[in-house]
């Protein structure tokens, strides 16, 4: 009787919207509120469309009122039929007598077939336990409404008030948990990708809350290695099963090419793909091994970096599996996600081992790095700069760097380079003298590298310093070295220049004499002379055959003391009596000029060479002779002076310019001024004297001015004994 | 014909002038001697000898400078160094420096004669 069907559910439903404005404590979710709501909508309509068939068949005369209400009982009839909720009325034992279309679907028996079971019929196990005892406290009154969730439909059920019966209705909330399971398990990725460290932490927890959440039995993780263009599996989850652990391990040995089986179809795609009934598929691997396992269907998805595949997600299952569309949806969504995560902590990782190794650069460099702020401060220094600088980071903060800055800064100034912190960015080096925390002076290198923050402005500076103590040192050394071996090429080049012109001169000197001894014996020989001119002419040629004896004598003797092999004689001399003996020597050939003798009476014995000393002083009183002009004064003085005696040989000569005083000892150095030029010599006399002086270990030298005459001053020691006394007497 | 056929003998050395006068006039040139170059050159512009005789390693200017000081004022005037600088590449130093002949010491003294006789016949032809 459709009239008091929809009385009876429009009834209900007025009841329950009543108990739902009093009693607003009654737990109930808002999902099931809104479906009340709906219901109520419905409610409303079927009882009007009861009222208007009532209406049709007490009035069954009006053709076209009863053709309008059959219409609108119809419509109406649909609209129950089409909400999403289904309807039904039942007695008190739960049989069903009344059911909408709605809610024979969501229980999934034919319309008829439903009004032919009670309700707990349409349940099993601890679900049917359940709506029996719902039903029986309805039934006793001790409820008026009662509602439930099932694992796949929601159920209320309200005690009509005026009727013992109840008003039922379902919802299906299978989708909804399909669709709370499916954000759970993106969810759970999500949790997972962000809480790990890596890729490789992460991917199994990730497969395993897939196949937990969405019912599938394992799941493999197929990643793309790039240069062999295979997929291979990286990670892998099963809920300990032998019979999987089989089929995982053979899909290990596998390498998927793109486009062959479901994985390489789905890198080639880049979409999801299924494969629905492994008994009889043909383009799966590894196909035995998924037999063997008892594995029904399996799923795969891309992992996508970009627009790139990287990867793939492999589920299989024992199940029959077909998923929806919700599930492609987010399995889709969670392929992108887990490819960013991939990549992103690729990105991690590989910026973790750049700064690890940078870490270990600073830390393990052998050479000196120090970190510094923007404004010169040290920020950190590695542990061969502190090594290096023999200091502790606080005394390496606190006063070595900044000395090392001031350091840095008077160096630059000195190379006019800009100072440190102007001139950070230029990177060029520079060398500094600085003292260790040890005492030790190093020379160390600083070169300054500005580190620019992701602006481009400085950030703060990597300074290197490095010890080039040792290189500078062996610098130094190569240069000194090498200074050396040029002045020693310089030498040997006017040693050469020397012999050159010593050989010039000497030859000069030996024909000059030559000339006088050849041309005047050529005369003799020819004859016809005057006995007076054969004496004259036999004179000049005595005299250049000496002048050349003496050249000899004088270039042997200076070649021997020179190389060392002249032996002296030594014994104890009295320098006032050799000083004596040279006046008397001189004298008779040196008429033109007056000597003068200041001896010192007191003068002790020297060591020496009686022989060679007379030679020096027969040398430096001739040469004073020789340069004097007639009435001119020699005037020798000798004299104590400290531990020497001290002797002075002067003339009121020329005397001797004054570019040329510096170079008197050296051999054919003969002053070239008009005079000295007409005065014989061999021009090797003062460069013998004084070989001989220095060989008794004293000096010589020469005052001179010119017009002022000369004087030259030597020095012999005392004997040993002789200075001793003379110390002993002073004392 | 010699007999106005005057040499100046430029020579610090003693042996040298007396050595060349001895020889020169025993060959019948009048000999004028100078000890040194300025001397040389005074003698040599003042009393026009025929030929000079002139020693390079003198006292004051040396017989190179006082050749180019003469030559200068008498360009025609016989200048013949005679030096005991006497290798190849002086007498080449010599000859380019101006010097119309170059006698090497020691000589010979037919060799010496010889040149003043060669320049006495040139100025008599």
């Amino acid at each position: 009787m459709p009239f008091a069907f929809a009385a009876a559910v429009l009834a209900a439903i007025i009841g329950v919207l009543g108990a739902a404005a009093t009693q607003p404590e009654v737990a109930f979710p808002i999902f099931i509120g809104v479906v009340v709501f709906a219901a109520v909508l419905t409610g409303v309509a079927v009882a009007a469309s009861e009222l208007f068939r009532q209406y049709r068949q007490v009035a069954a005369g009006t053709q076209t009122k009863l053709d309008d209400i059959t219409a609108a009982e119809r419509r109406l009839r649909n609209v129950v039929d089409s909400a999403d909720v289904g309807l039904g009325l039942a007695d008190l034992e739960g049989n069903l007598t009344q059911v909408s279309d709605r809610l024979a679907v969501i229980f999934g028996r034919g319309h008829d077939e439903l009004l032919k079971v009670s309700i707990t019929d349409l349940f099993a196990g601890e679900e049917r336990a359940m709506v029996s005892k719902g039903l029986a406290r309805l039934r006793d009154g001790q409820l008026t409404r009662w509602a439930t969730e099932l694992s796949a439909v929601g159920l209320y059920m309200v005690r009509l008030p005026a009727d013992p019966q109840l008003l039922v209705q379902a919802t299906d909330i299978a989708a909804r948990r399909r669709a709370e399971t499916l954000s759970d398990c993106l969810a759970s990725v999500r949790e997972i990708i962000v809480a790990s460290a890596g890729v490789d932490q992460a991917l199994p927890q990730v497969l395993r809350q897939m196949c937990e959440h969405l019912g599938w039995s394992a799941g493999q993780y197929w990643s793309v290695d790039s240069e062999t263009r295979t997929m291979r599996v990286r990670h892998s989850w099963n809920a300990a099963d032998a019979l999987l652990d089989g089929f995982l391990f053979a899909s290990r040995g596998m390498a998927v090419t793109e486009g062959n089986g479901l994985v390489g179809r789905v890198w080639q795609a880049g979409i999801l793909a299924v494969e629905g009934d492994l008994t009889r598929a043909t383009g799966y691997e590894p196909l035995r091994a998924a037999q063997i396992a008892e594995l029904r269907s399996a799923l795969a998805f891309p992992i996508v970096q970009g627009s790139e595949v990287t990867g793939v997600i492999e589920l299989v299952s024992r199940e029959t599996q077909t998923p929806e569309v919700e599930e492609v949806t987010v399995l889709a969504t969670a392929g992108v996600e887990i490819g960013q995560f991939i990549r992103r902590a690729g990105i991690a990782d590989a910026l973790r081992r750049s700064e690890a190794d940078h870490r270990a650069i600073f830390e393990r460099s052998p050479v000196g790095i120090a970190r510094i702020s923007d404004d010169g401060e040290l920020v950190e220094a590695n542990a061969s700069l502190l090594h290096l600088l023999e200091h502790d980071a606080d005394s390496m903060k606190g006063t070595a760097w900044p000395d090392l800055m001031r350091a840095y800064d008077q160096a630059a100034l000195r190379q006019h380079k800009a100072p440190f912190l102007a001139g950070i960015s230029d990177g060029g080096s520079l060398q500094v003298r600085a003292a260790t925390g040890g005492g030790t002076w190093l020379w160390l290198q600083l070169t300054a590298t500005s580190i620019p923050d992701s602006y481009g402005a400085p950030e703060h500076v990597l300074v290197m310093v490095e010890d080039v103590t040792a290189l500078r040192e062996t610098s130094e050394r190569l240069t000194e070295a090498l200074q050396a071996q040029r002045d020693a090429n310089a030498n040997l080049e006017k040693f050469d220049q020397t012999k050159s012109e010593f050989l010039s001169i000497v030859s000069h000197e030996f024909r000059t004499a030559l000339t006088g001894i050849q041309g005047f014996s050529e005369l003799i020989r020819d004859g016809g002379l005057e006995p007076d001119e054969v004496r004259a002419y036999g004179g000049y040629i005595f005299n250049d055959a000496d002048r050349v004896n003496r050249l000899i004598g004088d270039m042997l003797d200076l070649d021997r003391m020179e190389s060392g092999r002249m032996t002296m004689r030594t014994a104890d001399v009295d320098i006032n009596d050799i000083v004596m003996e040279a006046i008397s020597r001189a004298a008779p050939s040196a008429t033109t000029v007056e000597f003068k003798s200041d001896l010192d009476p007191r003068l002790p014995i020297v060591a020496g060479d009686r022989d060679r000393l007379i030679q020096v002083l027969s040398n430096l009183v001739n040469n004073a002779v020789k340069y004097s002009p007639e009435g001119g004064t020699v005037t020798l003085a000798s004299r104590v002076d400290g531990r020497f005696a001290l002797v002075s040989i002067s003339d009121t000569g020329i005397g001797i310019p004054q570019d040329e005083i510096g170079h008197v000892f050296e051999r054919f150095r003969r002053v070239r001024s008009g005079a000295a030029q007409a005065i014989p010599g061999t021009g090797l006399g003062l460069t013998i004297v004084k070989q001989i002086v220095e060989m008794h270990g004293g000096k010589i030298w020469v005052e001179s001015a010119v017009g002022h005459g000369s004087s030259f001053h030597f020095t012999i020691p005392l004997a040993p004994e002789s200075a001793q006394a003379l110390q002993t007497s002073n004392g | 014909m010699a007999d106005d056929f005057a040499v100046l003998v430029a020579d610090d050395n003693e042996v040298a002038q007396r050595l060349c006068k001895r020889v020169l006039e025993k060959a019948g040139y009048p000999v004028l001697i100078a000890a040194d170059g300025l001397q040389a050159v005074d003698i040599a512009l003042n009393q026009r000898p025929a030929m000079i005789l002139m020693d390079v390693a003198m006292p004051g200017i040396d017989g190179l400078e006082a050749m180019r000081r003469i030559k200068a004022e008498v360009p025609s005037m016989p200048i013949v160094i005679a030096s005991a600088h006497s290798m190849s590449s002086d007498r080449d130093r010599f000859l380019a420096a101006g010097a119309d002949d170059v006698l090497s010491k020691p000589f010979r003294l037919a060799d010496l004669i010889a040149v003043v006789a060669g320049f006495a016949k040139a100025k008599a032809s």
